[in-house]
């Protein structure tokens, strides 16, 4: 007949609350190497800075939409496009800059808090082999 | 101040024993406040308006995730914006999908910053907001509280207008883009509030680290005088016809509320109750983890008023006599 091991289901119980409340995100950021994880982020980032320049560029040109439409076959398209080319890369290049911070600190961050829970998982696996 | 302690001890094991029930009573509760609110600030969608919709929403927020708060009450601003004209919903529409694309998706925890502020400000106690995110946030938290006075001056805005948007005709579409869009980026007030929420937010972030005695409240007082001071001179300068009163008691009141938050939250663990679940080759474990709570009940002092006199203080007494009697001898 098997005992309940007093200690191992303390650390487990430990360990289980962990991965329900804070190390949620942090055991799933873990799972992924760096380069991935930040990789994926940023094509997420791009995406996004996309969607919301695109947003902004249908909200400069509602406001102005009755100049617009007056002037649209005197408009110098390439230099039109020329700006918002820039305007573009300019949002998303500093965009996504910034979630590259956040996200190699974010990582960096899971990674430490990582630390103890998988000390607590070795612990685990010797008490299991101890048995 | 023992009392005080004793009260915040009994409410963290009210707390933590009854943390099931209390924290969708406070997702109904806010919920239901927000909603109240833009009823009566737009409430331009009479089935929106019945109170048993927005009971039945209040309800329904109270056990969704929290962020869906800010997801119903901003789908009920956007139909009620809808009613009054399409060109604002589009307006606002567009707003929150960029405060979404742009920042919530950093930090999807400070979604309640975004509700809370307009409340804050409906409650004319709009600065409790900055002081308290500088006390429990970090100076990420600037962004959403500015995010939450965009919206708050928008829905302000719009409010205020309604007879102008009404008015405009039907091919008007472009001027009534132009009001929304115009009420939202030329408006001074709104910017110097965001300036001063911001650099309170520093401020009290910054100070409530520093490593002195009392900290926070330092902080507080600190912030608070800085919000005062930042939005007058943005009022000297852009003459935003902020009310100095106003400002002054409304800061006031929001420093005391910001102290009765630290009270509570300072170096407070409100440990939960945990039911987690797991197995191994043998057993499926549930386990109920509850954390040991030690209410301290003050001690009772027993103050002596009639000490009994002891031997040598009664011969101290008679030498003393004894001198004084020499003296006026």
């Amino acid at each position: 007949m098997l005992m309940l091991n007093e200690e191992r289901v303390i650390l487990m119980t430990r360990m289980a609350s962990y991965e329900e409340d804070e190390g949620k995100t942090n055991v799933s950021i873990g799972s992924y190497f760096r380069g991935d994880y930040i990789g994926l982020q940023l094509i997420k980032s791009i995406i996004s800075a996309t969607l919301a320049f695109v947003l902004m560029v249908v909200l400069v040109v509602t406001y102005d939409i009755g100049s617009f439409m007056q002037d649209i076959y005197k408009l110098d398209l390439i230099q039109i496009g020329r700006t918002l080319l820039i305007a573009y890369l300019a949002v998303v290049g500093v965009y996504t800059l910034i979630s590259y911070l956040v996200y190699s600190h974010r990582y960096n961050m899971a990674k430490k808090s990582l630390k103890c829970y998988y000390a607590n998982l070795k612990q685990l696996s010797t008490l299991y082999e101890e048995k | 101040m023992t009392n005080l302690l004793v009260l915040k001890e009994h409410l963290r094991s009210f707390y933590s024993k009854n943390e099931v029930y209390l924290i969708p009573l406070i997702k109904f509760l806010v919920a239901l406040i927000s909603l109240l609110l833009i009823n009566g600030k737009l409430g331009y969608m009479p089935q929106l308006n019945h109170i048993m919709v927005v009971l039945i929403l209040a309800l329904m927020c109270s056990f969704l995730p929290t962020n869906m708060i800010i997801v119903v009450s901003a789908l009920v601003t956007l139909l009620h914006l809808y009613k009054l004209s399409i060109e604002c919903a589009a307006v606002a529409g567009i707003l929150f999908l960029l405060l979404f694309l742009l920042y919530f998706r950093f930090s999807p925890r400070d979604t309640m910053v975004v509700i809370l502020t307009p409340i804050c400000f409906f409650l004319q106690i709009p600065y409790v907001i900055p002081l308290t995110m500088g006390l429990i946030g970090t100076p990420a938290s600037a962004v959403s509280v500015g995010s939450g006075v965009i919206v708050y001056y928008l829905l302000e805005h719009i409010g205020a207008g309604t007879n102008t948007l009404n008015s405009t005709e039907a091919d008007g579409t472009s001027q009534k883009f132009r009001y929304v869009i115009d009420g939202v980026i030329s408006n001074k007030a709104m910017l110097v509030t965001i300036a001063a929420f911001a650099v309170t937010i520093l401020l009290v972030y910054i100070v409530r680290r520093m490593s002195v005695d009392h900290s926070w409240r330092i902080a507080i007082i600190a912030g608070s005088i800085t919000n005062v001071i930042v939005l007058l001179v943005g009022d000297l300068i852009f003459d935003t016809k902020i009310s100095i009163l106003a400002t002054v008691i409304g800061t006031i009141a929001s420093a005391a509320i910001a102290m009765v938050i630290q009270f509570f939250m300072f170096n407070l663990d409100y440990s939960r109750t945990e039911t987690v679940q797991f197995e191994d080759d043998e057993y499926y474990y549930y386990v109920k983890a509850v954390p040991k709570i030690t209410v301290s009940t003050p001690e009772k002092k027993v103050k002596k008023i009639n000490p009994q006199r002891t031997e040598a203080a009664r011969e101290a007494r008679m030498s003393q006599n004894r001198t004084r009697q020499n003296r006026d001898y």
